[in-house]
């Protein structure tokens, strides 16, 4: 197997072109930060300072809504309904984070969100593998195979992605009925795998547009197929993609609540619904302090996906796969 | 394999149409086959269930005789161009700052990050709260001696979309600040030290050279802002659920509304074949486009 | 490193693999497993009673049905109309739960035309419905001489619930017993820099708003021309005109932070003291209760600007999707059953804050809001459906749209009459 290009050495170097080069990628060996000549300063200059505060405010700015989320679920409801979201709990309790867990009413049973955790569980997993495979396979036959009528699909596939998901409610429901497979598991999954299937598919093709096309070609002349080339040639270096791919699609599988309520069918109602539950009832009490803790431990599983690849999913889309 | 030993000539030019076998399955049956069963019901009178009784464009005069869905035509095309600006602006100037040798930059990283994951179902509650006039970022601000500081758009009919500007950004403003780092980190650093040498300020650099060069990475994420922003409805819902009086109508607001609450697919259908139509005349010239540069 | 990755990742997306399949079959082994366990005729009930207090309400019905000989499965999704979103696709799906919630309404008027509903009429005749439950809501339940829904409970939707010190301190000796002390009271409260109504500015709110000022100054015959009968002319008479005045001019007495406000943040100011007035269903009085205060002593409770006000009664009731088999028949009729037991009626409203359909309970045991509104509802002139008893969700939700625009934004009064009456005509 041919290792990867390397990026061309500019025509004059020293001088900075005045169109942008073309650049080949995949570029694995990326440094997570770039290179560049390094001196020691001393004293910080004003344009390190400046960078350092516009960042520190924006952070800021992002963090204030998490701020008042923990502050309020750490707080018992009289205090909260004094008003004052902004300050630090008076009378700390822990109690909403024991009740969105274990004892919140989500109807006639009142046992929190932990019911859901598993459901959503077993929603996210198929549905972000299957997907993922789609994409990876309809970007790899896009990309290089291109056979006809394919352009036209995806094409069909990205106006879909503009659709609100509620429209096809209705037209999946009766399909679904007439598989006999409607509120179930696998109904659920091949919803998500529907709807998932134009970013996942738009991911992959435009990674793959990057990967040079010697490459292929040489695989090719090896005596590959369709299948063994894609599984022993491009899916492998597919790694940073899938990372991304995967962040995405957990991200939306595990935070829908409108799919999941109507095709996952009783047994398999997601997290997102006991949550929605727990927050938004009509006519009974609101209790703020555990809706807050409730959302934070229905994000946890996604912002530890992010926290622990993070690295990867930056370095992923370095690799062209948002190249348009 | 076996099947390519007993068709050697047959499986591998079919395998690339049987693998686009599910996608081919689901642009046609699942999307293109809903487009068309929407726009049938859109010519029905239905109400609660989808029905076969043709009234023709009735539907369709109802909706434009409607002024809720008007405003939220006009509020959509409203919030669409100052959330992507938005998005696009702080996002590459987040990547630009956090690509300068940052010390901690995986922290800033992951707070710019982490709204992307948080449900907008209890955080549109909390910039409501935020937001409100009285308590929330109002009141702090003149607790701490601006007297005269008025934070009250959230209920005012002309500026309450901006609302619901500033907490859509915030989620996902660190998305795009992700993708264009990434798109930032494929530049060739050797522009860097050409540039450095030949004395040219840093910011004439990211402005003339590397700007264009992220043009493919910006294009990308105008297609996936976009579609967050035909598909607003979480954001309304949380925050402003359309309010104050239907100041903060959005289509698919008004769609599912017409769905479900008030039981009349018929007129939902419409609107959701209203929605389409400007979807599918941006994205015409932009596959149009696409099409040639593959060609060529 | 690239070789280690690539066996790192393939063994890693086989581990993926096994997962999902493994989940997959788990999850139809689940479904499998809880369809064959059955214990008596089992019944699964889709409901939105999420909240603390509805739960324990609603735990009292699964108890009693229980106790007689059946398995209750609940299905709660908070939101009501996304918990009959949830009903409707899944009877198009063929997976009818055993009965569902419904306010009494036309949101079911449809599920009946397609015949998609069991009828429950032999409980009906057997408990004399045609004279006990008041007129609305047999309007809504009784559809061609058939019974389709077993009613659960009767709310009111226009109470007025006033703090006792915010009175005391704004110095109004006795409650309003007319549009115009109402106002006064107001001018009272505000002269007393408290906030004199507490509202949250949602559509649904401020229907309730208009709904006391067309029922207490515009009359029973105004309020049922304009909404049952739809009369254009009633909708541009004088009289209207005025209500529509009278419902805009209750916007001067609201804080400037209402648009958005849920109705139990609301509440929660006149539980403080901070706001005077708040006009809201008889679901607030968990608020208080939850609050520690009492009826009478910290809160008051005003059914009406008049003896004679009208009382707009909603309620919830309890649908059965069409099905033949035995099973589920004979689960639907004992839920049916369960609903209309005298002691489950008084152990359910007594917790939810509604009244019993049936009369024949123990007042004793109902709080004295609670009695006031019993009986109220005894006396067969007073009830009036609210909106949604006459009005289509469609028309219902027009209507909401050009009373909260109104509200909400410098509209002349003519143009509301105009807005009302084109929304009405559909």
């Amino acid at each position: 197997m041919t290792p990867p290009i390397r990026q061309p050495a500019l025509e004059r170097p020293g001088v900075p072109p005045s169109l942008p080069p073309s650049l080949p990628h995949p570029l694995p060996a990326l440094p997570s930060q770039p290179v560049r000549t390094r001196t020691r300063r001393r004293r910080p200059t004003p344009a390190r300072i400046g960078i350092y505060a516009f960042l520190a405010t924006a952070a800021l700015f992002f963090l204030l809504p998490l701020y008042v989320m923990i502050v309020t679920s750490f707080k018992p409801m009289i205090e909260i309904r004094q008003g004052g979201i902004l300050a630090l709990p008076q009378a700390f309790t822990l109690e909403p984070w024991r009740q969105a867990w274990s004892g919140v009413c989500t109807g006639a049973a009142c046992e929190g969100i932990r019911g859901g955790f598993w459901n959503s569980v077993r929603i996210t997993v198929p549905s972000t593998v299957l997907a993922i495979l789609a994409g990876a396979v309809n970007g790899y036959a896009l990309s290089f195979w291109r056979p006809r009528g394919a352009g036209l699909l995806f094409g069909i596939l990205l106006a879909g992605a503009f659709v609100p998901v509620q429209v096809m409610i209705y037209p999946l429901v009766r399909v679904m009925a007439l598989a006999g497979i409607f509120g179930s598991l696998p109904a659920i999954v091949l919803v998500h795998l529907i709807f998932g299937m134009p970013v996942m598919t738009l991911l992959f093709r435009n990674y793959y547009a990057g990967v040079p096309h010697e490459l292929f070609q040489a695989a090719r002349i090896d005596g590959g197929g369709f299948w063994r080339i894609f599984l022993q040639v491009m899916l492998p270096m597919s790694l940073p993609v899938i990372v991304v791919a995967a962040i995405m699609q957990v991200t939306g599988v595990w935070n829908d609540y409108i799919l999941g309520l109507v095709f996952a069918g009783r047994d398999n109602l997601p997290m997102t619904v006991e949550l929605n539950n727990v927050i938004n009832t009509t006519t009974g009490t609101r209790l703020y302090n555990v809706n807050m803790a409730a959302t934070i431990l229905t994000a946890l599983l996604p912002l530890a996906l992010y926290f622990f690849s993070g690295r990867w999913f930056v370095r992923g889309i370095a690799a062209g796969a948002v190249k348009g | 394999m076996k099947t390519a030993r007993i068709f050697p000539r047959i499986v591998p030019r079919l395998s690339p149409h049987l693998a686009l076998l599910p996608m081919a399955l689901t642009a046609l049956v699942a999307y293109l086959g809903a487009a068309l069963w929407t726009l049938r019901i859109s010519l029905t009178g239905s109400r609660t269930f989808p029905s076969g009784q043709f009234i023709g464009l009735a539907q369709y005069q109802r909706l434009f005789d409607n002024e809720r869905w008007m405003l939220s035509l006009h509020n959509l095309a409203l919030y669409g161009v100052l959330f992507v600006a938005a998005c696009l602006v702080i996002g590459f100037l987040l990547a630009v700052f956090i690509d300068q040798r940052v010390r901690g930059e995986g922290l800033f990283r992951t707070v710019f990050l982490y709204p992307y994951a948080m449900s907008f179902v209890a955080t549109g509650l909390v910039w409501q709260w935020l937001l409100s006039p009285g308590d929330g970022i109002d009141g702090a601000v003149r607790a701490l001696g601006f007297a005269g500081f008025r934070l009250d758009w959230i209920v005012r009919q002309d500026l309450v979309m901006y609302t619901v500007v500033v907490a859509t950004v915030w989620q996902a403003a660190g998305l795009v600040m992700a993708l264009m780092l990434a798109g930032l980190r494929g530049v060739d650093p050797d522009i860097w030290k050409a540039a450095r040498l030949d004395g040219i300020p840093a910011w004439r650099v990211y402005t003339r050279i590397v700007l264009p060069m992220l043009w493919p990475t910006v294009a990308t994420v105008l297609l996936l802002l976009s579609t967050a922003v035909v598909k607003l409805y979480d954001a309304v819902v949380a925050m402003t659920q359309g309010g104050p009086g239907t100041a903060s109508e959005v289509p698919t607001k008004f769609i599912m509304d017409h769905l479900f609450l008030r039981s009349n697919v018929g007129l939902a259908s419409a609107g959701a074949v209203v929605l389409l139509v400007p979807v599918l005349a941006l994205l015409a010239p932009y596959a149009y486009a696409r099409t040639r540069k593959e060609a060529a | 490193m690239l070789g280690a990755g690539r066996t790192a990742l393939r063994t890693w997306l086989c581990s993926l693999c096994a997962c999902a399949c493994a989940a997959l079959g788990a999850g139809a082994q689940a479904a499998q497993a809880a369809t064959t366990a059955q214990a008596g005729p089992r019944a699964e009930v889709i409901h939105w009673w999420t909240s603390g207090g509805e739960s324990a309400a609603v735990k009292q019905v699964a108890r009693a049905y229980r106790g007689a000989g059946g398995a209750w499965i609940d299905t709660a999704i908070a939101g009501g109309d996304q918990s009959r979103a949830v009903t409707i696709n899944r009877i198009i799906g063929g997976k009818p739960p055993t009965a569902a919630q419904f306010n009494t309404s036309k949101q079911f008027l449809d599920i009946i035309e397609e015949d998609l509903l069991n009828d429950v009429d032999d409980i009906a005749r057997r408990d004399g419905w045609d004279r006990m439950l008041p007129q609305p809501i047999i309007d809504v339940i009784k559809v061609k001489g058939h019974w389709y829904a077993a009613p659960m409970n009767i709310h009111m939707q226009t109470w007025l619930w006033y703090s006792k010190a915010a009175f005391a301190r704004a110095g109004i000796a006795r409650e309003p017993r007319s549009v115009d002390e109402l106002f006064i009271a107001l001018d009272k409260l505000r002269a007393a820099g408290l906030v004199p109504l507490a509202h949250g500015g949602q559509a649904w709110q401020e229907s309730i708003l208009f709904s006391l000022m067309l029922s207490n100054l515009g009359g029973r015959d105004l309020y049922l021309r304009v909404i049952r009968d739809r009369e254009p002319a009633a909708i541009r008479s004088a009289a209207f005109r005025r209500v529509l005045l009278a419902y805009k001019r209750l916007r001067g007495y609201v804080d400037p932070a209402a648009p958005g406000r849920n109705w139990n943040d609301a509440t929660a100011m006149v539980i403080q003291g901070r706001a005077g007035i708040q006009v809201m269903g008889d679901w607030a009085k968990g608020e208080f209760t939850a609050a520690g205060q009492m009826p009478e002593r910290d809160y008051g409770c005003l059914p009406g600007l008049s003896p004679t006000s009208p009382y707009l009664v909603q309620g919830d009731v309890f649908v059965f999707p069409k099905t033949d088999d035995p099973a589920a028949l004979g689960a639907q009729k004992l839920v049916a059953r369960v609903v209309a037991d005298p002691g489950v009626q008084l152990a359910f409203n007594r917790l939810k804050g509604s009244i019993p359909v049936r009369p024949d309970v123990d007042l004793g045991q109902l709080d004295a809001c609670a009695r006031k509104g019993m009986a109220i509802v005894r006396d067969r002139a007073r009830p009036l459906g609210v909106m949604e008893i006459y009005l289509t969700p469609d028309r219902n939700g027009a209507l909401q749209d050009v009373l909260t625009a109104y509200w909400n934004t410098a509209m002349p009064v003519e143009r509301a009459q105009d807005g009302i009456a084109s929304a009405l005509r559909y």
